[in-house]
């Protein structure tokens, strides 16, 4: 009465690896395509520091007004985290390639320069903060995970509460040589660590007060 | 991946066999021939409702019905005194009591065989409830060569009871549903106690229930299968069997099935990859469904322990530093391609559930259960599956072989 159907096992095998080549396939492109905004905006990003650069160094020659080198300096800062955010939420979503990775390190890169840029400002002006958030990418340690999680949630709130606060959070963890000069030169042993105007280093959490005590 | 990837091959697979069999789902071939046939029943401590039973099985409209045979396993209660008043009443009932008491269905099963001798021989449970014309569906089935057994499909007989009741009278309808589709690829691994129905020549040369298994039903299916015979799965006869309706009722049956199907798959193991259907498709889907359960068991809590340990140390650092413990942050959805499959094999796997309901739907109903119940189902009911084969493994393991609860 039945036929024999055994073919089914290997339409079923086709279907399946079809269904998952159309998947991987969809998962790729859509990770290109945020790879690609990011990268629209990495370059647009790249343009306004190397502009802060520029301005920072011109600061050291001739007397340009500090509020000038502040507003700048924080405008880049913003639009850097800003980027950074979205990039952090493609990158989450990303399985498939390791573009969002190599974006992240550019964007870490980028960011230690301006943390550079910012140390001759930093002595002439005194009109703003700088708060560097040195922190461990990709970590598997939950407890690591929660502390960096609690961090972002104070820097967030002392952004929200001073006008006059530049935030750079740098994955102090990518092997990038520039940085890891910088942690040696500010005496960073451990990660996370929150290095505030260049001067102090604070490794355990701290309420939002004692933070914004350590300000000018 | 790995894990989605065969969790969709066997979905798929499933659909197609639907998608390519649907017109013969429902078929029940007629007899032509009206063959002997006996039904052993087994009957322990049941005296208030083996009556009911042997008033139904006799009801049926197939005439070659000759021998209930009910054979009790030395009951406490008064359940052979009542076999002999209906064995006293209808001439084609037998009543029989086994010499000491067994413990198990195989024990008062293989005593009956001894006086069945007829040319088909049926069993049945005693909280099993055969519809009139259900015998008469599944006969025609056994005139096909080579077709040593046929079995039928099970309903709930109390299904409205409590949420575990409503959701295994779901489990049941899908179970039958999928039983039916792996007759189309000659790969059904059991016939079930409520009524199943064989060739007096399969049980002779199987030797009947296999007296140390837990779930013989599953054994006597695997051992007809490697003697080469196929089996069919009548869907037009329905029983309607009560099921379990407390969790530590159900938890024990489950164990017994379990470890049961462990001690079957450890009994064929020499069949794997050989053998037909039964070394080639029924044990790789047992093991595979086992470790695709087990691993997935792991990964679930292992994540689950890392959420709940992150969110514990996120609120107790948040409250030391005073900050909100929850941001809007904590809401972002951004769901990757991994988490698509998920929801493609979730979605295919409740059209599968919808789709077993819609083929064992009342009159005037699309599905006949309340959407809710299918979720509750499909989410809560399935996922106690795993913890249950992890616990029967360790049973299996340190030697567990009681009957328990039915």
């Amino acid at each position: 009465m039945l036929k024999s159907k055994k073919h089914v096992f290997w339409e079923a095998l086709l279907i399946t690896i079809v269904v998952f080549l159309a998947g991987l396939f969809l998962g790729m492109l859509i990770e290109a395509a945020n790879s690609a905004k990011i990268s629209s905006l990495y370059l647009q990003s790249e343009i306004s520091l190397t502009d802060a650069s520029a301005t920072a160094r011109l600061a050291e020659d001739i007397s340009l007004d500090c509020e000038v080198i502040k507003e700048q300096n924080i405008i880049v800062a913003d639009r850097i985290y800003e980027e950074a955010k979205l990039l952090e939420l493609y990158e989450d979503s990303g399985k498939l390639t390791d573009s969002m990775k190599l974006l992240h390190k550019k964007y870490d890169l980028l960011r230690t320069f301006l943390w550079m840029t910012n140390d001759k400002s930093l002595e002439r002006c005194d009109n703003y903060n700088l708060a560097v958030y040195l922190y461990e990418y990709g970590s598997e340690d939950t407890e690591i995970k929660a502390t960096q999680n609690v961090w972002s949630k104070i820097l967030l709130d002392i952004r929200k509460q001073s006008a006059d606060f530049m935030l750079l959070p740098i994955a102090a963890n990518q092997n990038l040589t520039s940085l890891e000069f910088l942690k040696q030169k500010h005496e960073v042993t451990q990660l996370p660590a929150l290095v505030i105007n260049n001067d102090k280093v604070l490794y355990e959490l701290e309420n939002v007060d004692s933070i914004l005590d350590l300000l000018n | 991946m790995t894990y989605t990837f065969i969790a969709f091959y066997f979905l798929t697979l499933h659909i197609l066999i639907y998608l390519q069999n649907k017109s013969q789902v429902y078929a029940a071939p007629k007899y032509t021939k009206v063959k002997d046939l006996s039904i052993i029943l087994p009957c322990y401590n049941d005296g208030k409702n083996i009556g009911k039973f042997i008033e139904n099985i006799l009801k049926t409209d197939y005439p070659g019905l000759k021998k209930v045979i009910i054979v009790d396993d030395y009951s406490e209660d008064d359940s052979y005194e009542i076999i002999k008043k209906y064995a006293r009443k209808y001439p084609k009932v037998e009543a029989y009591r086994v010499p000491e008491h067994t413990g198990r269905a195989a024990g008062p099963k293989n005593y009956g065989l001894k006086y069945a001798n007829t040319e088909l021989i049926g069993f049945s449970d005693d909280d099993s409830f055969p519809a009139p014309n259900a015998i008469s569906k599944m006969v025609g089935f056994l005139e096909e060569e080579g077709v040593g057994g046929v079995t039928s499909r099970v309903f709930v007989k109390n299904p409205k009871t409590n949420f575990l009741t409503k959701s295994q009278s779901i489990e049941y309808k899908v179970m039958a549903f999928t039983r039916k589709l792996f007759e189309f690829i000659e790969s059904i691994y059991v016939t079930n106690g409520p009524l199943s129905i064989y060739k007096k020549e399969v049980l002779d040369k199987t030797g009947g229930f296999d007296m140390k298994n837990l779930t013989e039903d599953i054994e006597l299916t695997w051992n007809t299968v490697s003697k080469g015979y196929k089996v069919r799965m009548c869907i037009p006869a329905v029983v309607r069997s009560r099921v379990p309706e407390t969790v530590g009722q159900w938890f024990r049956q489950r164990i017994r099935w379990n470890v049961g199907g462990i001690q079957t798959v450890a009994k064929y193991r020499k069949k794997f990859l050989q053998c037909g259907m039964l070394g080639l498709f029924i044990m790789p889907f047992f093991t595979l469904s086992w470790i695709l359960g087990i691993t997935g068991l792991f990964f679930l809590a292992y994540r689950f322990f890392n959420f709940i340990l992150m969110k514990f140390l996120v609120a107790k650092y948040s409250v030391a530093a005073n900050v909100a413990l929850i941001t809007t942050d904590s809401f972002t959805l951004n769901p990757s391609i991994l988490f698509f499959f998920g929801m493609l094999l979730f979605s295919l796997g409740l059209t599968y559930t919808f789709t077993s309901l819609f083929y064992s739907r009342g009159q005037a109903k699309i599905i006949g259960h309340p959407i809710r119940d299918i979720f509750i189902y499909s989410i809560f009911y399935l996922i106690m599956y795993p913890p249950l084969l992890l616990t029967a493994f360790y049973k299996y393991a340190r030697g567990y072989n009681e009957w328990g609860t039915r």
